[in-house]
């Protein structure tokens, strides 16, 4: 050994587990950044989430946890390397080196760190997802939209966020160098961090703020937007949001520095509490960043379940196996043609029912938005003709159903969802009805009394005289046929409702090839005013939305938007997985991101306090200490930083959905299929326990090794 | 050798400032071999860590073969450090990486004086402080008296004028700090070090040539040993700490 440099590189082989562990973290925020952004970026993913969306906002919102969650452990990571690496550092100043010549080094070090561990983070992220993804594929689901691709773009945030990997390391170790006190370097590590005294009143304001915050967060823009007539900007109603988040970091505040236990038991308790809370500030935003990460795995893990278990009740619960409706000017298959294929299928069809029904023009109010600087407000008017209604007499509704209801002369009646209502999306009021081809009005009534029935949602059902009055001279392009009927053997009727799908699509013309949302009679409207219709064919992509294509049959996009999409309990049954896949696949992809995220979060803070409280755990052995005592704070610490952030970011996220099921209906409540949705949730979250259980027994186990004590 | 004049350090801690050091001088001269005593929180500490510059002194001036240190910049410091002053420790902060010969070299390496000389002068003192069959080992795999040997070789390494010593016997049992105080007495007598250590321990202080035993941030007493034998060096030591008690009192 003749080099400084040689010197270096001797005390590194010595210290290499402490490299490993700095190069491991970086390497594993950038690859878990990259992959993230891949994925979230790749136009297969695009596609399924519309621009503006509520999906692509959540996966956003969760990408950026994500980013400070990574860039968090990064910092602490790097952190506790330069912990470990000061009494080293402190000698080798006490013994004359100068602080140019250690930056040298070091600068070389951190140089073959950051760039190497970043760009492999960077390199292997997209093989990651497209790894991943492959293994979805080959095990879980594919489909013809699967087929991963990526946007070179994406590599500029990956770029982003390994740039500050790298300047992060070198500013960090600048910092190191640059500590002016030898005493203080070489007694880094029995530094603790001060913080200041907590009231005992943080912890139960703290839970007063916390649902508070969640409940105003969810319920202001609500508020304001129909109280103001304002839809206020995203980041001003995100405010709302800021006493839950005060509320939670009170709560892990007093956790940590004062702990909830009172009166004797506080003793046993005493040396763990007394730890953690000189080093509360680093470990309280911890237990924070890994608190919102939780959290976030979680709202992206219930996605799936949610839906899953939501969807297949909902499935389970139609009243009729198999509903379809055309436009009345369509070849489409009817009562002898089904029969035909279900013969060949060797299906046996019971109870077939053949309605027509008529598109009529109704009036209503909309929403007239003005944007500005502030935010887009709107102003309410009534329209004498806003929009299509789709009309069902009342002997065709009675035929549908099997249903005896009388709808009185000069009346209407909306039908309803049985548990949710009009879900906020159909009032059931419409008062003047318009035959939009004669130009024929009829003012009618609506009825207190709704009917219920989930298959002819957001329908009217009126008088068989009003409706042959108002119908008279309407074409066939403006009425409509529904289909009911059921089978005899319904779990064995896939490749039949397969076959009659597909003829379905086959035979639809591309007048009907069209997006859920798209209304003829505002499309109607819009054409003799001489503006653009947004939700027309030709229009469609500019605002967003992927257009309907029957080529595109099996996406996900032609499943849930196609206006005439058929509901065939075993189609839909089995092919939910396929035509949700995208979605699944996304949500269940960053869950594992983020719970990744809150592992290394976690391992890296507790191999810290070890670190920093070596000292204290040598003098509590001289003051005689038995290992079964030592061991025990060892798990009291170890707890807190995983179970406090597990338990709250879990309970939080828990209710909060509940809040959100229990607010989305109309009436408020939880549904029988969203009950069923939150039960699965808990079965969920006591497996992905047991995993985050395993983490914290290793990390145990790694802490033990540490600082020298045996496992009891 | 070494001259400390007037030396003053405070140290404040909130709104309260505690004055360690109230005007310390001293004088050590080449080849001595002094020792710092006295009670806790007596200045013993500051006082070396002045000498060492790891903390500056608020006022008062340090001279170190005729250089004034007190006021160098932080590069000509690091120098000073390395090739003017040797440092033994009482956690001896050897680095775990390094084999005994590497630690000793540490030094050396660090000015980029790495002749041919180096190695042989490494092995001279492993030699000189019996150190030499254990030199490839680890400091993991020593005993604390062979790693306080091993901390004094390094320290004479660079051939500096005086080795600064922080308690060098606080974390050995009785016959490593004799081994230890040995190999002081031997690198002064062969190799004409001059070293001022810090101390708590008597006996550690007879073996040198004069005791100043600081008392509240000051000179209480300077000891000198003349002709007396180690054995009444270190009671007259013992009655000096034990008069102090009772002025106390």
């Amino acid at each position: 050994m003749t080099t400084f440099s040689e010197v270096y590189a001797a005390l590194r082989r010595a210290n290499r587990k402490q490299y490993a562990l700095l190069v491991g973290c970086c390497f594993f925020s950038v690859l878990l950044i990259t992959t993230y952004v891949c994925m979230m970026r790749s136009p297969t993913i695009l596609t399924v989430l519309p621009e503006g969306g509520d999906s692509r906002k959540q996966v956003m919102m969760i990408f950026a946890l994500a980013v400070l969650g990574c860039g968090v452990f990064t910092t602490y990571a790097s952190g506790l390397f330069f912990r470990q690496k000061s009494r080293e550092t402190g000698v080798l100043l006490a013994l004359g080196a100068s602080r140019a010549q250690l930056r040298r080094e070091l600068d070389k070090e951190l140089a073959l760190i950051a760039f190497g561990s970043c760009a492999a983070g960077a390199v292997l992220g997209a093989p990651l997802a497209l790894g991943l993804w492959q293994v979805f594929r080959a095990f879980v689901v594919d489909t013809d939209e699967m087929p991963l691709s990526f946007d070179p773009k994406a590599y500029l945030i990956a770029l982003a966020f390994s740039a500050f990997v790298i300047v992060m390391l070198f500013f960090m170790g600048a910092r190191f160098i640059r500590r002016t006190n030898i005493i203080d370097i070489v007694q880094e590590s029995h530094k603790s961090e001060p913080i200041r005294d907590v009231p005992r009143w943080y912890g139960p304001v703290g839970i007063l703020l916390l649902p508070a915050g969640g409940f105003l967060g969810y319920s202001m823009p609500g508020w304001i937007i129909r109280g103001l007539h304002w839809y206020p900007p995203e980041g001003l109603t995100a405010i709302f949001y800021l006493p839950a988040l005060i509320g939670l970091y009170m709560i892990l505040l007093h956790t940590v520095v004062n702990g909830w236990r009172q009166g004797k038991n506080r003793y046993k308790h005493l040396i763990t509490t007394s730890m953690m809370k000189f080093q509360g500030r680093q470990t309280v935003r911890n237990m924070l960043v890994m608190t919102l990460l939780i959290a976030g795995a979680y709202f992206a893990a219930f996605y799936t379940p949610m839906l899953g278990t939501g969807s297949m009740q909902q499935i389970d619960k139609r009243p009729v196996d198999f509903s379809y409706r055309f436009r009345a000017d369509q070849d489409i298959p009817e009562k002898d043609e089904v029969e035909a294929l279900a013969r060949e299928y060797g299906v046996r069809l019971t109870g077939f029912s053949e309605q027509p029904a008529a598109v009529l023009g109704v009036d209503g109010t909309t929403e007239f938005e003005t944007d500005s600087a502030i935010g887009t407000s709107y102003t309410v008017e009534y329209r004498e003709l806003l929009m299509e209604g789709v009309f069902l007499s009342e002997s065709a509704y009675n035929a549908l159903t099997g249903q005896h209801v009388d709808v009185q002369p000069g009346t209407v009646t909306g039908i309803f969802m049985a548990e949710t209502g009009g879900s906020g999306m159909f009032g059931g009021d419409a008062s003047l009805l318009t035959n939009m081809v004669t130009g024929e009005t009829l003012r009618v009534t609506p009825t207190e009394d709704k009917f219920s029935y989930d298959m002819l949602f957001g329908r009217y059902v009126m008088d068989d005289g009003d409706y042959a009055e108002i119908t008279a001279g309407l074409p066939s392009e403006w009425r409509e046929k529904q289909v009911f009927f059921n089978v005899a053997d319904a779990e064995n009727s896939y490749d039949f409702a397969k076959a009659l799908f597909n003829e379905i699509v086959d035979r639809s013309a591309p007048a009907v090839e069209v997006y859920d949302a798209y209304d003829p009679v505002a499309a109607a409207l819009c054409a003799e005013r001489g503006e653009p219709y947004d939700y027309s064919s030709e229009n469609i992509e500019a605002h967003g939305f992927e257009r309907i294509s029957y080529d595109q049959r099996d996406s996900s996009n032609f499943r849930l938007y196609w206006k005439y999409m058929p509901q065939f309990r075993s189609l839909d049954k089995a092919d939910f997985v396929r035509s949700m896949a995208v979605f699944l696949m996304l949500f269940i992809f960053i869950a594992i991101v983020c719970f990744a995220a809150v592992v290394v979060i976690a391992f890296t803070r507790c191999m810290t306090i070890a670190v920093v409280n070596a000292r204290v755990y040598d003098d509590l052995r001289h003051l005689g200490a038995p290992n079964a005592y030592l061991y025990q704070s060892v798990r009291g610490q170890v707890n807190r930083v995983f179970l406090v952030p597990a338990v709250t970011g879990t309970a939080l996220i828990y209710a909060f959905y509940m809040m959100i099921m229990y607010f989305n209906g109309d009436p408020l409540g939880i549904t029988s299929s969203e009950a069923a949705g939150l039960l699965s949730c808990l079965v969920l979250i006591a497996a992905l326990s047991a995993v985050l259980y395993g983490v914290y027994r290793i990390t145990k186990s790694s802490v033990c090794r540490a600082l020298h004590i045996k496992k009891t | 050798m070494l001259s400390v004049q007037n030396l003053h350090k405070s140290y404040r801690v909130g709104k309260t400032t505690y004055e360690v050091l109230k005007g310390v001088s001293l004088d050590v001269a080449e080849g001595e071999f002094v020792a710092v005593m006295g009670p806790s929180g007596s200045g013993k500490t500051t006082l070396l860590n002045c000498i060492s510059c790891y903390i500056p002194a608020d006022e008062g001036g340090i001279t170190l073969g005729g250089e004034e240190i007190a006021r160098l910049p932080e590069d000509a410091l690091a120098a000073v450090r390395n090739q003017k002053l040797g440092f033994v420790f009482q956690d001896f902060l050897l680095l775990d990486g390094l084999s005994v010969r590497d630690n000793i070299l540490l030094p050396r390496v660090i000015s980029g004086q790495t002749g041919g000389a180096m190695e042989s002068d490494a092995d001279r003192l492993c030699d000189v402080f019996g150190i030499a069959p254990i030199k490839n080992k680890y400091p993991a795999e020593i005993s604390g008296g062979e790693k306080q040997r091993t901390a004094v070789a390094r320290a004479l390494i660079n051939h500096p004028l005086v080795i600064l010593a922080d308690e060098p016997t606080g974390n050995l049992d009785s016959k490593s700090a004799r081994a230890v105080i040995d190999s002081f007495a031997q690198a002064r007598e062969s190799l004409g070090a001059t070293i001022f250590m810090v101390t708590h321990d008597s006996f550690a202080a007879s073996h040198c040539d004069r005791v100043v035993i600081l008392r509240d941030g000051v000179v209480w007493r300077t000891l000198a040993r003349g002709s007396e034998t180690r054995g009444q060096f270190q009671d007259q030591l013992l009655d000096a700490i034990r008069e102090m008690g009772t002025e106390e009192v």
